[in-house]
């Protein structure tokens, strides 16, 4: 295999090398696209692209072209429409599609090595801060990691063909499955792969061949696979979250070997890597440090030169300078390795006139989502009282879609008239966490009691998420009939303890709708002596049922 | 009657919604031919996965690894149960 460095890959070749199949492409060709691409961005006077392109060599043109027109690049993580007006000012165009490249090609220009600290590169994230975060770094240090990631196993690779299910928008996705290969001479798959069925056809065509995977595909690996024939795989790379243990296991069964984990994060590139072992062994020009809190510090090559990143990530370091990663200090979760920024949500959440407040959570059944608990304005329970709450809960994932990607989208939904703050005005996360984790209420929550006479009087609140509502018509939430004679009785059974069976209802009356939101008064009386007990639901005066309630003695 | 199809389409429409934890959709909001992924139900390819996996379990049959582009059947929930029937009857 014959290394060329990053910032000579546009030099003409002694020997031709193929870059990719279906359709193929070699060294040659794609230096001579990116060379007219370089041209066709020249003659637009375009200095600022942004590239989101899901075939990895037409991605690999447009960088290359790029640089060579001395124009920067930025990757967008998608293509979402609030990611498009988020970056629109700082990019002259959006080169999206490989029709769209095609028509960008004009006259070639002269191939010449690339300056590896004029040429840029953009990647973008969900930021600590809770906004989106742009994160710019010239070539170099890119080629530092590149060059990194083939000393250590460039050997073990040999003439692997590059085989990837994550997306090359991604720090991981670009450096693994195109510019690392580029350099080395390895070929590698034009799309990604998201199913095993797909890597394993994919990599039945080759004699050797190599995986770059994350947690999201290998904890889902079924034993539909054809494993001895995937035996042959030369290494099996994991990043963008923690592979669980059991994942990590199961493969080494399997394929007879330990998945490589990579530790990393777009603003860092690599940090650090294990395969089979609990412990982290950073890269060998990183240099770890840790803050007071035990986060670790970051300076390496592969950041700009002189800059420390502080990351949010606690760790504990052994003796011979591996680390163990000890969780996570601030609100960024990962749900299938993309980074969720749950403050930057929540701030999407309340842009909507329907939304007061509105806390995230993680819910961890089956595959991991998010749960949203969410306190309803005046509008947004006009709207559940009348729309319903699948119309409530339509609107708020329709907003929010605009401003992430669907897998950050929240399954579960529970609202409120407020968030149950406590005495500090704070939610703890963990007390968010049972809210989320609760079914449904079906009970209404009772505000005050007092007794007057014989009459014990309930002030009510009718909560706007009961799970009593749905079913009834779905567009108008309603309270059931039978739901307030059950509730009646509930309440009296504990507040006057009756412990009577019931019996039978009598001149039962419904004169109002009570409905999510309503505050009620609930007025009971037990007459023993007839065995009777009278209820009535009144809303701001006006009456909305009432009866008596029949109970006997209940039998031993 | 119960048409077999019928109840097909029914348990495959309860499975997506068991196994993605869909909770504020019911069998009768998922149409047959409805599209699951990316537009209309909105899943992802997490969730392809995850649905992979919870039907080969739950209908004991194999996704055949070496059939290109398995990923097809499982664009609705019609598709879906012709699958499951086919390889069953495989």
């Amino acid at each position: 295999m014959n290394w060329i460095n990053l910032e000579h890959l546009l030099r003409p070749l002694d020997a031709p090398r193929q870059v990719t199949h279906a359709p193929s492409l070699d060294h040659a060709q794609l230096s001579l696209q990116a060379l007219r691409l370089a041209g066709g961005l020249r003659e637009r006077g375009i200095r600022r692209l942004a590239v989101h392109l899901e075939d990895a060599a037409s991605l690999a043109i447009a960088l290359l072209g790029a640089w060579r027109a001395d124009a920067e690049v930025l990757l967008p993580a998608d293509l979402q429409p609030a990611t498009r007006e988020r970056w629109q000012a700082q990019v002259d165009l959006w080169l999206t599609t490989d029709e769209q490249l095609d028509d960008l090609l004009g006259e070639a220009l002269a191939p010449t090595d690339l300056d590896l600290d004029t040429c840029r590169i953009s990647l973008c994230t969900s930021g600590s801060s809770g906004e989106p975060k742009r994160i710019d770094k010239q070539l170099r240090q890119v080629a530092n990691e590149v060059n990194a990631l083939e000393q250590l196993w460039g050997k073990d690779l040999g003439t692997a063909w590059i085989i990837g299910s994550v997306a090359t928008q991604h720090i991981y996705g670009l450096l693994f499955r195109v510019l690392w290969p580029l350099c080395a001479g390895r070929g590698f798959e034009r799309r990604q792969l998201p199913f095993p069925e797909d890597l394993q056809r994919a990599s039945r065509e080759h004699p050797a061949f190599a995986w770059v995977a994350s947690p999201a595909l290998l904890k889902r690996m079924g034993d539909n696979l054809d494993w001895p024939a995937l035996g042959p795989v030369r290494r099996v790379f994991s990043s963008g979250g923690e592979l669980p243990s059991v994942a990590a296991e199961s493969l080494q069964q399997r394929l007879g070997q330990w998945p490589t984990e990579i530790l990393g994060s777009s603003e860092t590139g690599g940090i650090a890597w294990r395969q089979g072992e609990p412990l982290w062994q950073p890269f060998a020009d990183v240099q770890l440090s840790q803050d007071d809190q035990g986060a670790l510090r970051i300076a390496s090559p592969y950041l700009p030169a002189g800059h420390v990143e502080q990351s949010a990530d606690a760790a504990e370091f052994s003796d011979d300078g591996r680390f163990r990663l000890l969780g996570r200090l601030d609100r960024i979760v990962k749900l299938e390795e993309k980074r969720i920024s749950l403050p930057m949500l929540e701030q999407a959440l309340c842009a909507h006139a329907w939304v007061a407040e509105a806390r995230l959570g993680v819910i961890e059944e089956g595959r991991a989502y998010l749960g949203a608990l969410v306190a309803l304005t005046p509008a947004g329970l006009h709207a559940l009282r009348n729309q319903g709450r699948r119309a409530v809960i339509d609107g708020l994932r329709q907003h929010l879609a605009g401003h992430c990607e669907a897998l950050a989208l929240p399954r579960r939904w529970r609202l409120a008239r407020q968030l149950p703050l406590n005495s500090q005005g704070k939610l703890p996360q963990a007390e968010l966490q049972a809210l989320l984790l609760a079914p449904r209420s079906m009970a209404p929550e009772v505000l005050e009691q007092t007794q007057q006479g014989e009459e014990l009087h309930l002030r009510l609140a009718i909560p706007p998420d009961l799970a009593c509502f749905p079913g009834h018509f779905p567009q108008t939430p309603v309270l059931p009939g039978v739901v307030q004679i059950d509730w009646a009785i509930a309440l009296a059974a504990s507040r006057l303890q009756l412990a009577q069976r019931f019996a039978g209802m009598e001149v039962l009356k419904f004169q109002q709708l009570v409905r999510p939101g309503d505050e009620l008064l609930l007025t009971l009386r037990f007459d023993a002596t007839r065995g009777k007990l009278y209820f009535a639901y009144t809303c701001a005066g006006q009456p909305c049922s009432s009866g008596r309630i029949v109970l006997e003695a209940a039998c031993a | 009657m119960s048409d077999p199809q019928q109840d097909l389409n029914r348990d495959l429409k309860q499975l997506i919604i068991d196994a993605l934890g869909l909770e504020d959709i019911s069998v009768q909001d998922i149409d047959d031919q409805q599209t699951l992924f990316g537009e209309g139900l909105g899943l992802d390819s997490v969730d392809a996965l995850e649905l992979g996996l919870a039907i080969q379990k739950r209908y004991g049959i194999k996704i055949d690894a070496d059939a290109k582009d398995t990923r097809n059947h499982f664009s609705n929930v019609a598709t879906l149960a012709a699958f499951v029937t086919a390889r069953q009857a495989a």
